[in-house]
C-alpha cells in the first residue's frame, strides 16, 4: 500500500481525503493537522463574528476511514525530500511515497510602532483561525471602539461584523479604493453609501503608523496623516500569505505558494503536490476556495486513477467573490478593478447616491467579468451567467439592470398592445376578447371577468385587466367616468372569486 | 438552493433540535453537508440571490410548529424528481423538512405531488414494476408470502421485480424483450423520453393493445383498442397526497360497448384459461386489495367502499381494527427503530453550461398528452399548440421574434414550435409543454436517461439548440 502523508487539515485536505475516501484509494493516509480540533468551514468566521452561525455550524462532513489517521494538534516540522520523509512537532518520522502539501496561508501582520512582536498589546488580533475569531468576539465585547487595517473583502467583512458588536467601527484604507482588487473609484463610492448607512466610516488614503497604549491595552491608533484615533480593538487585514515554511526550507520553489502543475498539481518534485492556498498554480492562486476545492478533487481524481473530467463539461470558473456580512457586493473575471484587452467591452451603471454600481465586460458573445454593488438580484443573474458561461444579448446594456417582470413591463401600454396578445394565460383571454366584452355591454373588471373569465384563474393579470377595462373607458365617448376601472382591488378580486365560487 | 436553505435553518439555530435529537438518525453528516452551501456560494450556482435564500429558510421556519407557526408543509413536484440527480435533490427537501420537525406535526410535513389523478393511490397497491399492495416491495419475502396468501397461489409464482418504465419501452419488441404489451390509459408515444425511438420500438411489437377512453397517438399504433370506461362512468376510490381515501363514485353509464379494466382483466384471464374466477365489481376488488394490504405501511385493511360511503375522513393506516391515523408518523417512522434516516446528499462539482438547456413541463389547460383535454374546446382553444418559452435576450441573440417558428434540436430529434418571449425564464432556459404529438412533441428531444436510484427519466435538462425553422409547421 502507497504511503500518503498530508500536511494540514484545513477546508482543502478535508475537502480531498473526503473525495479519496469516496472513490476507493488504496493508500496509508497520515494527516498531521497542526490546529487542534475538527477540520472547520473557515470561510464561515465571518458568519461567526456576525452572530450568524454558532461553532458546531463550521464543522466540516467527517470521514470514516479506517485507512485515514488524523493527528491533531500535530504539525509538519521539516521535509526530507532524498529520503522521502517528513518530520513532525512531536518529533516523530514518517515515510511517504505521496506527499500532499496543504498548509493554507496565515494572514499578513503588518509591523507598527509600539507594539512588541513577543508581546503585543491585548486588542491587536488578525482573522483567520476559530481561535482568532474567538479572541476577537471576546474582545468585542468590551471595547467601545474598534478599528480594522486593510478594506479588502475581509476587512469589510469583519467591520461588518464588529458593526453588531461594538459602538463605532472604522476602515483605514492606504489607497482611494476600497477592495482595490476588485473595485474601481466608481463601485467604491456606491459602496461607501452602503457602509456609511451601517454606521461604519472609512478613511482612505492613509495607514496606522504606530499603536498608543494604556496599561498594556491598545487605546489608540495614530495614521499616517497624523492623525490620531480612538481604538480598543485593531483586527489586521491585510492579506494572506501561504503557509509555505516547510516546503521552502526543503528548496521548493515559492513564489508567493508552493509552484505546482496546472494539470498534475505536483510541485517541481514529482511526488510532492500543493493543492489550496498554500499553492501557486501557473493561473495564480485566488485564495478563495472554488479553486482549492476543484484541485482536491482533481488530485483525489489523479491519485485514484480515475478520469479528471467529465468530458463535454469544464468546471465552472473559480473565481467568484462573494462579499459576506450583508454587503451586497460581488465581482468575477476580468472585474472593475483589471485592465481590458482590446477585444473587450466594458459596459457600466453608476447610481452612487442609491449605493449601486454594476459593470460587465463582454468579450465577443461571452461575459468574461463582471462587478456589481447594491445590485440586488442583477448580481445573482450575472454570476450565474458567468459560471455557466451563457451567451451575453447583442446589447450587452440589458445586463446591468434585470428586465422589469411587471405586468405593465410584460405588455407595455394598453393601447400598442396587439389585439391579440393574451391577457389571462389561465384562461386564455386576448385584450381583443376584452375589447368584444366591452363592446357586449361590459363595463367593469368584475363584468369582463364575468364573461371571459379573465382574472379569474391565478390572478396575475388582475392589474393589466384593471388596466385595460381604464383604457376602454378612457377611449369611450358613452363613459364619462372610469369608476368601474378604478374600484379598489380587494373587491375586483372579491367579486372575480365569487364569480368562481358561484360557477361552482 | 434546498442544501443552502438548510445550510441556513441549522447556522441560524432554526433547526428543531429536539425533534433531530429524539426522532431522527444522520443528521449529524447532513448537517455537515449542507455547511458546503452557505447561501453566497450556492447562489453563484444557482443564481438565487443569498437573501432569497435566508428569507426562504425564516418563512419555511416561522411556521414550523417547533417556532410556534401555524404549520408549514414543503412540497416538490415532478420537476425536480426528473433529473438524473432527482432522488438527491428529493432527498435534500425531506431533509429540510426534518430539520424544521416537521413530519409528524400538525399541518405540517412534506409530501411529493404527484403529476396523475390517484398516482398515490395507485402506486400504493403496486402498480410499479417493484412494489406489491400496501406499498410492500416485491423483493421483501415475508411480503411475497402474504400476498401469495392473499390469492391463494405460492409465492413462486410472484414474478420478480420488473423493468422500470424507460427500460421496458428499449426492451419491447427486441429479442429478449417482451414481445406483446397491454397498456392501460397511457400514451408513451408522446409522454415518453426520446419518443420517436419509443414509436419505433411500439412498431416492433407482434401484438400491442391499448385499453383508454380516448384516442391517442398510442392507440393509433395498437393492433387492438378495447374501449374502457372513464373515470366518472365506473366505481372506485381516489387517495391524496396526505394519504387520505375518498370514494369514487359513477356519475354516468358507459356509451355501449364500454367494458371496465376489471372486466378487461377477467376475460382476458378467462381466455388465457385461468381458473380462477376473477371480480368484477370495485367493491369486491377493493376488498381483495384490502386484504392484501394488511400488515403493509399503506395498510387499507380496515377500509371498505361501504364504510368510505359514510363520508367519514379515512387515512391510511387504516389496520383491521378500523382506526384511521389522520396524521402520519405522528409518533414513529416506518423504520426499525422508529426513527427517521436523515441521509446526507451534496450537490455535486458545478460545471459551465451546456449553452442551453431545455425543460418540459405543463400548462394548466392539459393534462398529460392532452389526449383528453386536446378534445375540450375551450381548453384547446385558450392554449392550441405547443410552444417554446424564450427569454427575450436569448431570443434577440438567435434571431427570434414572438411567434416564430422554431426547431428545438438535440442528438435525439427536433421538436417544432412557436416561440413565446418572457422574463419568467433564465436567459439560458427553454420551456416547453409536453402536452402534444407530431412535430411539435418535446419528447422527441429528451434524452432517455434516467436517475440511477428512483430510474425516473432526466426530463428537466436537455441540452439543446434553437434555429428559427424553415419550413411550416405541420
Ligand atoms: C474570515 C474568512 C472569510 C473567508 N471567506 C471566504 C469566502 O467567502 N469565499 C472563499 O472562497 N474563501 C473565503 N476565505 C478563504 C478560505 O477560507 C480559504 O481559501 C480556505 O480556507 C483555503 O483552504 P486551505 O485548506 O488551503 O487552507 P486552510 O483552510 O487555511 O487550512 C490549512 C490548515 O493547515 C494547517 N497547517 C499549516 N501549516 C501546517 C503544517 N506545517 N503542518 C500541519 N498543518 C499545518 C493550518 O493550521 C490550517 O488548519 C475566507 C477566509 C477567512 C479567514
Amino acid at each position: 500500500m502507497a504511503r500518503l502523508v498530508v500536511a494540514g487539515h484545513g477546508m482543502v485536505a478535508a475537502r480531498f481525503l473526503q473525495e479519496l475516501s469516496a472513490l476507493g484509494h488504496d493508500h496509508d493516509v497520515e494527516v498531521f493537522a497542526a490546529e487542534d480540533c475538527e477540520p472547520y468551514n473557515r470561510v464561515l468566521l465571518t458568519d461567526l463574528l456576525m452572530g450568524t452561525a454558532g461553532g458546531r455550524d463550521l464543522r466540516l462532513p467527517g470521514i470514516e476511514d479506517p485507512r485515514i489517521r488524523v493527528q491533531r494538534g500535530t504539525s509538519v516540522a521539516s521535509l526530507d525530500r532524498h529520503n522521502r520523509r517528513v518530520r513532525t512537532s512531536d518529533g516523530t518520522t514518517v515515510g511517504y511515497d505521496h506527499l500532499v502539501l496543504a498548509t493554507g496561508a496565515r494572514a499578513r501582520t503588518v509591523d507598527l510602532e509600539g507594539i512588541d512582536s513577543h508581546q503585543p498589546p491585548t486588542g491587536v488580533h488578525v482573522l483567520r483561525s476559530i481561535d482568532d475569531a474567538a479572541a476577537i468576539i471576546a474582545a468585542a465585547s468590551q471595547a467601545r471602539s474598534a478599528v480594522v487595517l486593510g478594506g479588502g473583502v475581509l476587512g469589510l467583512e469583519v467591520a461588518c461584523g464588529l458593526a453588531r458588536r461594538t459602538a463605532s467601527v472604522t476602515v483605514v484604507h492606504p489607497t482611494g479604493v476600497l477592495m482595490d482588487r476588485q473595485l474601481n473609484a466608481g463601485a467604491c463610492e456606491a459602496l461607501q453609501t452602503t457602509l456609511a448607512a451601517m454606521g461604519i466610516s472609512c478613511l482612505l488614503h492613509t495607514t496606522a503608523e504606530k499603536v498608543l497604549t494604556r496599561n498594556g491595552n491598545l487605546s489608540g491608533l495614530v495614521l499616517s496623516d497624523g492623525r490620531r484615533l480612538d481604538a480598543e480593538l485593531l483586527v489586521m487585514s491585510c492579506g494572506t500569505v501561504p503557509e509555505t515554511g516547510v516546503a521552502q526550507a526543503a528548496g521548493l520553489t515559492c513564489a508567493p505558494g508552493v509552484l505546482i502543475d496546472a494539470d498534475t498539481l505536483a510541485t517541481e518534485d514529482p511526488l510532492i503536490y500543493a493543492i489550496g492556498d498554500c499553492a501557486s498554480p501557473p493561473e495564480g492562486s485566488s485564495g478563495l476556495v472554488a479553486q482549492g476545492w476543484e484541485q482536491a478533487r482533481r488530485l483525489a481524481r489523479l491519485l485514484t486513477g480515475s478520469p479528471v473530467a467529465a468530458p463535454s463539461r469544464t468546471p465552472a470558473p473559480t473565481d467568484v467573490v462573494r462579499v459576506k456580512g450583508g454587503l451586497d457586493v460581488v465581482s468575477m473575471g476580468v472585474n472593475a478593478a483589471a485592465s481590458t484587452h482590446s477585444s473587450q467591452r466594458r459596459i457600466q451603471l453608476l447610481d452612487a447616491s442609491a449605493g449601486r454600481f454594476v459593470e460587465v465586460v463582454v468579450d465577443g458573445d461571452r461575459i468574461v467579468g463582471a462587478t456589481a454593488v447594491g445590485a440586488g438580484s442583477t448580481a445573482a443573474d450575472l454570476t450565474a451567467a458567468y459560471t455557466r458561461a451563457i451567451a451575453v444579448p447583442k446589447d450587452p446594456a440589458q445586463m446591468l439592470i434585470r428586465p422589469s417582470d411587471s405586468a405593465a413591463g410584460r405588455t407595455g401600454s394598453p393601447t400598442t398592445m396587439p389585439e391579440s396578445l393574451t391577457v389571462c394565460s389561465c384562461n386564455g383571454v386576448s385584450k381583443g376578447d376584452l375589447m368584444r366584452a366591452w363592446e357586449a355591454g361590459d363595463r367593469s373588471v368584475a363584468e369582463v371577468s364575468a364573461r371571459t373569465r379573465a382574472t379569474t384563474g391565478c390572478g396575475g393579470c388582475s392589474d393589466v385587466v384593471a388596466g385595460i377595462v381604464e383604457w376602454l373607458a378612457a377611449g369611450d365617448p358613452d363613459q364619462t367616468t372610469s369608476s368601474g376601472a378604478l374600484e379598489d382591488d380587494t373587491q375586483r378580486k372579491r367579486d372575480a372569486h365569487e364569480m368562481e365560487m358561484s360557477r361552482g | 438552493m434546498l442544501l443552502s436553505i438548510l445550510q441556513v435553518v441549522f447556522s441560524l439555530g432554526l433547526a428543531d433540535e429536539h425533534y433531530l435529537r429524539t426522532r431522527t438518525t444522520g443528521a449529524d453528516a447532513v448537517r455537515a453537508a449542507a455547511g458546503y452551501w452557505w447561501p453566497e456560494r450556492a447562489e453563484g450556482l444557482c443564481g438565487v440571490p443569498a437573501d432569497e435564500i435566508r428569507r426562504a429558510a425564516a418563512i419555511l421556519a416561522a411556521g414550523s410548529p417547533a417556532h410556534g407557526g401555524h404549520g408549514t408543509v414543503i412540497l416538490t413536484g415532478r420537476g425536480v424528481e426528473q433529473g438524473i440527480r432527482g432522488t438527491d435533490t428529493v432527498t435534500a427537501a425531506i431533509n429540510l423538512a426534518l430539520a424544521l420537525g416537521l413530519p409528524g406535526q400538525p399541518n405540517s410535513g412534506y409530501g411529493p405531488i404527484t403529476g396523475q389523478g390517484n398516482g398515490q393511490g395507485g402506486r400504493e397497491h403496486g402498480q410499479k414494476c417493484d412494489q406489491l399492495p400496501g406499498y410492500r416491495s416485491i423483493e421483501d419475502p415475508a411480503a411475497r408470502e402474504h400476498v401469495a396468501g392473499v390469492w391463494g397461489v405460492d409465492p413462486s409464482a410472484l414474478p420478480g421485480p420488473g423493468l422500470p418504465a424507460v427500460e421496458l419501452l428499449s426492451a419491447i419488441g427486441t429479442d429478449q424483450g417482451p414481445r406483446a404489451l397491454l397498456i392501460h390509459g397511457s400514451n408513451p408515444a408522446v409522454s415518453a423520453p426520446d419518443s420517436q425511438a419509443v414509436v419505433e420500438r411500439l412498431r416492433a411489437l407482434e401484438l400491442l393493445v391499448v385499453c383508454d377512453f380516448v384516442p391517442s397517438e398510442t392507440s393509433q399504433l395498437a393492433h387492438v383498442v378495447l374501449p374502457v370506461t372513464q373515470w366518472a362512468e365506473e366505481e372506485g376510490t381516489v387517495t391524496s397526497v396526505e394519504g387520505r381515501i375518498l370514494r369514487r363514485r359513477q356519475a354516468v353509464d358507459p356509451p355501449p360497448g364500454v367494458r371496465s379494466e376489471l372486466e378487461i382483466l377477467a376475460d382476458l384471464a378467462g381466455r388465457l384459461g385461468s381458473q380462477v374466477a376473477f371480480d368484477t365489481s370495485a367493491d369486491a376488488v377493493f376488498d381483495e386489495l384490502a386484504r392484501a394490504s394488511a400488515g403493509g405501511r399503506a395498510d387499507y385493511s380496515g377500509l371498505s367502499h361501504a364504510l368510505l360511503d359514510e363520508e367519514s375522513a379515512q387515512f391510511w393506516p387504516v389496520p383491521a381494527n378500523g382506526v384511521s391515523t389522520p396524521r402520519l408518523f405522528a409518533e414513529r417512522f416506518a423504520t426499525t427503530d422508529g426513527r427517521a434516516r436523515m441521509v446526507a446528499v451534496d450537490a455535486g462539482n458545478p460545471t459551465t453550461g451546456p449553452d442551453i438547456s431545455l425543460v418540459t413541463g405543463r400548462v394548466l389547460q392539459h393534462y398529460q398528452t392532452g389526449a383528453q383535454t386536446r378534445r375540450v374546446t375551450v381548453l384547446d382553444k385558450a392554449v392550441p399548440e405547443p410552444y417554446v418559452q424564450v427569454h427575450p435576450t436569448l431570443a434577440q441573440r438567435l434571431n427570434i421574434a414572438e411567434g416564430d417558428i422554431v426547431d428545438v434540436r438535440s442528438p435525439r430529434g427536433t421538436a417544432r414550435a412557436r416561440a413565446r418571449l418572457s422574463v419568467n425564464i433564465r436567459p439560458d432556459t427553454l420551456f416547453m409543454p409536453f402536452h402534444w404529438g407530431g412535430s411539435g412533441c418535446v419528447n422527441r428531444v429528451t434524452e432517455d436517461v434516467c436517475d440511477p436510484v428512483s430510474g425516473m427519466p432526466a426530463f428537466k435538462l436537455t441540452d439543446v439548440t434553437v434555429t428559427p425553422a424553415l419550413g411550416q409547421v405541420c
